[in-house]
């Protein structure tokens, strides 16, 4: 029962908005516009849920004075200062100083720290690349031909010194990238309808737990 | 010794030498010439080829501020471009960041538009795909408010929406999901064209359906930005970033050759102490 | 019927029977595919078995998790990887560190790890923080984990589900702290980071084949025997439709589009 009857309703669920893809009817179309919007209002209750976790774990550092609770009490303080102050500048858009201090929270908080976390990607990629591509066999020596060029191809700088590096370049990301691309993506899709379709029609059910 | 540390040099080394290689560059601009590639200037004949006094175009802002060092420019230089040729559009988000991010955007177009009239930021919709398919099948009535409170009934520039077909072109900015693969499963067969502008990572990714027509056009992450500003005449972000990115995978390659010259002449050197 | 999608339709109904079929028949005992060796699953248990030697927890994260969107078989695929990884961890005695990104697969995933405990004979190894919710925001999340690594050096690290732009950031740091390291995505963009990376890699559907390469379940082996079917009839798919393209016949392309 614990199992079957949530198993009942992924399925119904499923073939009901499956079926608006195929099906034109005004009632069916109503229909999967009501469970989508189901699924959005879960997904609230969801972050809300979410939230309490953070609370909790981080809380029970502060309090027990774990090392590093500093940490969780910025992260607290900074949670709810944005909650605060966006769900207020949401609800009253004439007030323009809250609006200010969104938006000088998003532009000069979240925005640099969220790119800085992307950039670090870049000196990554280099620590990466500098340890990962050596001529140890053939495969690796082309992975790493390939690489260079597709690189220099980017790069306006190699255009300078020969300028059929971008053509090179982009050679191999039309004709060799994208075949190997697709026949993976192909692969990956199946795989994905052949899950989907085993939860579906409740062949899958580990993720419900264990037992009955 | 020197063999085997050339092979196995401290990243925090790598990390100081590509910094400043990044760093010397946004400071003191070198000004290397750049080429357009085929795909940007596609792009740029799209919207050249659109009327003004019919088409209108959504600007998908579905960017991260994380990634918005690689997106922001196109999406820029691509309103300049629309505000330039007083083609109208409407700038819509399926991620959280998109309508902050629109706004910047709308702040660099300055007196090119009207607000209300020429362009819209309607905000951001919650949902992932559901959201999509949501915008698609009723763009007119999903926004009953746009990101900055006015009512969209309001807006002289709602008024000539009423179903997805009165879009001409889509142009949708985006680094990661809700993406292309999400608005291709929704759009509708003979539904408004599909242009892309996405983060350099995810240009492999996407090439097969660039080469398929699915795509309209593909703006390829920063170049693709600094391509587009070479066409339009108007130098800006992209452009500026353009020679760090030079110098970055130039040392990027001095580091992997280093360490593939050393590892090489320790294995012949190894081979040489075995007889 | 909408227009356009009979085509689409109809391949759903013969997809969906090979695959089911597959499952059935194998569950049956009908047929007994076999599936060849993935070395990245093989070393699930070394890196555990390595993390139990020093003394370290092991982490594992699914990735973004998400469960509504089109990614979710992926996020599917890394629990039945999750489900066995807990087993290892019960029986060696090991911390399990599991970061959540996505609220919503967080309640189902908390659940999974807690009963995966009891059936294992150790309650007690699940503890309120075994599964961390990080954050829904994607940087966000990768500074968390990455923390994460540094302040309980992580000995093993096994990612496994949908990932972007992060993967690099995790697989480095993961590197960084000496973590023997097993990675898997879907997401074809981030596999070129994790095989540069990491120890182990999944490429492109050994994500999928991990639940039941693991646990040798019927149903799961049939159903990835049902995949391999359906990719022999899409080589010949392309293969005709190449040939009738070649010959200037659209045929194949005006069918697709019904």
């Amino acid at each position: 029962m614990k199992r079957s009857v949530p198993v009942l309703i992924v399925f119904l669920v499923g073939v009901l908005v499956l079926a608006t893809y195929f099906i034109e009817s005004p009632g069916l179309k109503q229909v999967g516009s009501m469970l989508n919007n189901w699924g959005v209002i879960i997904t609230a209750f969801a972050v809300g849920l979410a939230c309490v976790n953070i609370i909790r774990i981080h809380a029970a550092h502060i309090a027990n004075q774990r090392t590093g609770w500093i940490n969780s009490a910025v992260l607290l303080i900074t949670m709810f200062l944005f909650i605060i102050v966006g769900i207020y500048s949401r609800n009253n858009p004439s007030n323009e100083g809250a609006a200010e201090l969104f938006s000088n929270l998003f532009n000069y908080a979240y925005s640099p720290f969220s790119a800085t976390m992307y950039a670090m990607i870049a000196f990554y990629v280099a620590s990466a690349s500098y340890r990962a591509f050596r001529m140890r066999s053939v495969e690796a020596t082309l992975l790493l031909a390939a690489a260079i060029l597709v690189m220099l191809g980017n790069a306006p700088i190699a255009e300078q010194l020969w300028n059929q590096f971008p053509v090179i370049g982009s050679w191999l990301l039309t004709v060799i990238n994208t075949t190997g691309q697709r026949g993976i993506a192909i692969g990956v899709a199946i795989g994905g309808f052949a899950t989907s379709l085993r939860i579906l029609l409740g062949f899958d059910r580990g993720h419900l737990g264990i037992g009955d | 010794m020197w063999l085997e540390r050339l092979q196995n040099i401290d990243r925090r080394v790598i990390y100081v030498v590509l910094f400043v290689a990044l760093l010397i560059p946004m400071l003191k601009p070198i000004g290397i010439p750049l080429t357009v590639n085929p795909t940007t200037q596609q792009v740029y004949d799209l919207i050249e080829s659109l009327d003004p006094e019919t088409d209108i175009v959504m600007i998908g802002m579905d960017y991260s501020a994380a990634g918005s060092a690689d997106v922001h420019p196109q999406a820029v230089a691509v309103a300049k471009h629309l505000a330039n040729r007083g083609i109208k559009s409407i700038m819509v988000a399926f991620v959280e960041d998109g309508p902050m991010l629109a706004e910047r955007v709308l702040k660099s177009l300055g007196d090119r538009v009207v607000y209300g009239e020429d362009i819209v930021n309607l905000g951001y919709l919650a949902g992932g795909e559901s959201a999509v398919k949501k915008f698609i099948e009723q763009p007119a009535t999903t926004f009953t408010r746009d990101h900055r409170g006015t009512p969209v009934a309001n807006l002289p520039i709602m008024k000539n929406i009423k179903d997805i077909n009165d879009i001409t072109l889509i142009m949708d900015f985006q680094t990661g999901a809700p993406g292309y693969q999400e608005y291709l499963r929704q759009l509708p067969p003979g539904g408004p064209l599909y242009g892309v502008g996405i983060v350099t990572v995810s240009v492999p990714n996407v090439m097969p359906y660039l080469n398929s027509g699915q795509f309209a056009g593909l703006l390829p992450g920063l170049r693709g930005g600094a391509e587009y500003e070479v066409l339009l005449g108007e130098p800006g972000e992209g452009l500026a970033r353009m020679d760090a990115q030079s110098l970055g995978h130039l040392v990027i390659i001095a580091f992997i050759v280093v360490g593939n010259v050393a590892y090489f002449a320790s294995q012949r050197k190894e081979k040489k102490a075995k007889g | 019927m909408i227009q356009g999608t009979y085509f689409v339709l109809g391949t759903f109904i013969v997809l969906g029977v090979i695959t089911i079929g597959m499952l059935l028949a194998t569950r049956s005992g009908k047929v007994t595919p076999k599936i060849r060796r993935i070395p990245a699953l093989d070393s699930i248990e070394e890196a555990v078995g390595r993390a139990t030697e020093m003394g370290r927890p092991v982490h594992f994260s699914p990735g973004y998790g998400e469960i509504t969107t089109s990614t979710a078989p992926q996020t599917f695929a890394s629990l039945d990887v999750l489900g066995y990884v807990v087993a290892l961890t019960a029986r060696y005695n090991t911390q399990l560190i599991v970061t959540c990104k996505s609220p919503q697969s967080f309640p189902m995933i908390q659940e999974l790890v807690r009963e995966s405990y009891s059936a294992a004979g150790k309650p007690d190894m699940f503890q309120e923080d075994t599964v961390r919710f990080i954050s829904e925001a994607q940087f966000a999340w990768a500074a968390g984990v990455l923390g994460i690594f540094n302040r309980e050096k992580v000995a093993a690290n096994i990612m496994v589900g949908y990932f972007m732009a992060e993967s690099l950031l995790f697989a480095e740091g993961g590197a960084q702290v000496g973590a023997i390291q097993v990675a898997g995505t879907g997401n074809l963009a981030q596999t070129a980071f994790f095989v540069a990376a990491c120890d182990y890699t999944l490429i492109g559907e050994e994500l999928y084949a991990g639940g039941a390469y693991l646990s040798q379940d019927t149903s799961k082996v049939g159903n990835l025997a049902g995949q391999d079917i359906v990719k022999l009839l899409t080589i010949a798919f392309i293969i005709l439709g190449t040939i009738l393209a070649t010959a200037g016949s659209t045929w194949l392309v005006e069918l697709s589009k019904m």
